[in-house]
């Protein structure tokens, strides 16, 4: 087998311009596949992450669409209805509910950069409940006009602690009091600040937007959201797995569509090979006549033009791969760029798991494709190499 | 050096009765739209051990088709052709090319040697078909045979045509074939590398090794031993090549 490898090696490398484009097509189509299908699984992974991140089992929030709660949870896009004043003390009072914990979210000008800020107010005592692995340069605020930072909002600003943020109008300034370290979500570009200031400054006392519920048993959940229906009628509950399923509904759709595209151009290359092979085999026609006549047979001939095929067909997806993990950080910048939604951290990693799926699928589509080509040199007459 | 070894590929002795090509009343037809060509008719042709045989006739009188049935290449359609004693007109494909594998060695006007492969590597593809391993000792006496030992590593890019023809006929004796055809080997060469070649051809018949040889070149059919004229699918034996050469032009 090695010495028909070597042979065929040899052919391929006889014509490496046309050679090396095949593979290059190949190892692009390869290289998208690759990258859609890494895209899709760190997508659904990142966005379970971002989820678990907010620390509670279901979001309260007035009724609605649940893909404005979707909105809600992960762009902290701000909705135009506040939860009924006193609820919060009712969801408390349900049993088995560990924590309620109401969020008020605001857009803001911020009278120093000149844009709008979302500023998210929070009942800063239930913190160190709903967010452990926050760990906060500073400390967090207390009541009064006092802020946090994520990450990437205090290195964009160019802020530190100590500082002053002007918001709404002159003379409220919010003072920085701690920087979050880096968590990979959308709390890297969030301010917070107390719940308290934050329905104060906007002259709506007891307005909350949402209510994150954590419950202290999983097992629980189900019949605390019976009981809290019953109890408070008027409300919507979202559960946070629902929220993720909308979201990953929503893009999905899109994805399906990239990588049909992507499945589609794979196989337009595997095609060019095979025309490729073929192209090839036309011009190697005396030369297979003249190994035929020296005795080989009709499988041996079989045989070197599908390795010939196989080797093209792998090299290219060896090559595909590899160039999906190198170009990885464009192709996720890009999508970035066009698409509405993406949870924050890297999304593009090397899934060792689908590299070798998507190499045996091009070993695979290798066989197929040279099929065709190596029947067709195998019926190739000895006759060819005398009637010259 | 002594290249050939006077044995089968399946290390049988040569049959020293029994000629090793035997054609009986062959005929070939062929079929252009509703026109039939008959490219060999009636043809009986005895080929015994140790012949040297030359072939001669103009283009298209039949010559490539006698040699693709004594070489298994194609089948008659009608008659029988023995090789070595087996009937081959009535076998399948994957036999007739174990057949030639192992009793028959073929050289080509154009040499076709694979670009890319060395000389040794050349001269060793056969034995891939044959499933057997390269003995580096059989293939350097074949090279040195041929003239070529210096140039084992050498690509095909890098020999002179005389010595392409002569890795062509290295990979012809590779398997210690009992048969050799030549197809006009010279035909692509100059006077000198015609002469060489001829002469190779020559010390192989002479050390036992059967060959027939198809060739334009009347020198060439004169020193063979026997000379065939082929003539509108018509073979007949010539005891002057001169003398047909000479009625030819009249």
């Amino acid at each position: 087998m090695i010495q028909f490898l070597k042979l065929s090696w040899n052919n391929i490398l006889r014509y490496k311009t046309r050679s090396i484009l095949t593979i290059f097509a190949v190892a692009c189509s390869v290289g998208v596949l690759f990258s859609i299908l890494s895209f899709d699984i760190g997508f659904e992974r990142n966005l379970a992450k971002e989820i678990e991140k907010t620390g509670i089992d279901f979001m309260i929030v007035s009724k609605g669409c649940s893909f404005e709660v979707a909105s809600l949870v992960l762009y902290g896009a701000v909705m135009p209805k506040y939860l009924d004043e006193g609820l919060l003390d009712k969801v408390k009072h349900v049993e088995d509910v560990e924590i309620a914990s109401p969020v008020l979210i605001s857009q803001l000008p911020n009278l120093k950069s000149g844009r709008t800020d979302v500023l998210y107010g929070m009942e800063m005592s239930d913190i160190s409940k709903l967010k452990p692995e926050w760990h906060v340069n500073g400390r967090l605020p207390q009541r009064g006009y006092e802020l946090i930072l994520g990450y990437l909002i205090a290195e964009k600003y160019q802020v530190k602690i100590g500082d002053e943020m002007p918001y709404l109008r002159d003379g409220i300034n919010f003072k920085i009091v701690g920087v979050l370290n880096r968590q990979n979500s959308q709390e890297d570009s969030a301010i917070f600040v107390p719940i308290q200031t934050l329905q104060e400054l906007l002259a709506r006392p007891g307005a909350v937007t949402s209510i994150g519920v954590k419950t202290n048993n999983p097992m629980m959940i189900g019949s605390v959201q019976d009981k809290l229906s019953l109890k408070i009628p008027g409300i919507q509950i979202i559960m946070m797995d629902e929220v993720r399923k909308n979201i990953s509904s929503v893009a999905s759709s899109a994805r399906a569509l990239t990588l049909t595209i992507a499945i589609v151009v794979a196989m337009i290359s595997i095609m060019g090979v095979v025309d490729s092979i073929l192209i090839t085999l036309f011009e190697r026609r005396r030369e297979i006549g003249m190994m035929r006549a020296l005795g080989a047979s009709r499988n041996d001939i079989f045989r070197l033009s599908l390795y010939e095929t196989v080797i093209l067909v792998s090299s290219g997806g060896g090559a595909g791969i590899f160039l999906g993990f190198a170009g990885s950080g464009i192709v996720e910048d890009l999508v970035r760029e066009v698409t509405p939604y993406v949870p924050p951290g890297k999304i593009i990693a090397f899934e060792p798991k689908l590299g070798i799926l998507l190499f045996s699928c091009s070993l695979l589509a290798g066989v197929l494709a040279g099929l065709y080509p190596a029947w067709k040199s195998s019926r190739v007459s000895p006759i060819e190499v005398i009637n010259c | 050096m002594e290249v050939f070894k006077g044995e089968s590929d399946r290390g049988d002795k040569l049959l020293s009765n029994g000629p090793i090509a035997r054609l009986r009343g062959v005929q070939k037809v062929y079929r252009r739209g509703s026109e039939e060509i008959h490219a060999l008719k009636d043809i009986d042709f005895e080929l015994n051990e140790g012949d040297f045989v030359s072939v001669i006739g103009p283009s298209g009188s039949g010559k490539t088709t006698l040699l693709n049935m004594i070489g298994c290449l194609d089948k008659p359609s009608a008659g029988v052709v023995l090789i070595d004693g087996i009937e081959v007109n009535t076998m399948q494909e994957n036999e007739l090319a174990r057949i030639r594998r192992e009793k028959i060695g073929f050289v080509f006007q154009q040499f076709y040697l694979i670009p890319g492969l060395s000389v040794k590597e050349n001269v060793s593809l056969p034995l891939l078909f044959s499933r057997k391993r390269a003995d580096n000792q059989h293939l350097k006496s074949i090279l040195e045979a041929v003239g070529l030992s210096n140039r084992s590593m050498h690509k095909p890019n890098q020999l002179s045509g005389g010595e392409m023809q002569r890795v062509a006929i290295a990979r012809a004796l590779v398997n210690n074939p009992r048969l050799i055809l030549a197809d006009e080997p010279t035909g692509n060469l100059d006077i000198k590398n015609q002469e060489r070649i001829f002469n190779l051809l020559k010390a192989l018949n002479r050390q036992g090794l059967t060959i027939i040889l198809v060739t334009h070149d009347p020198k060439a059919a004169e020193e063979s031993g026997t000379s065939f004229a082929m003539t509108d699918g018509v073979l007949t034996r010539i005891q002057s090549v001169a003398d047909y050469f000479c009625g030819m032009r009249v």
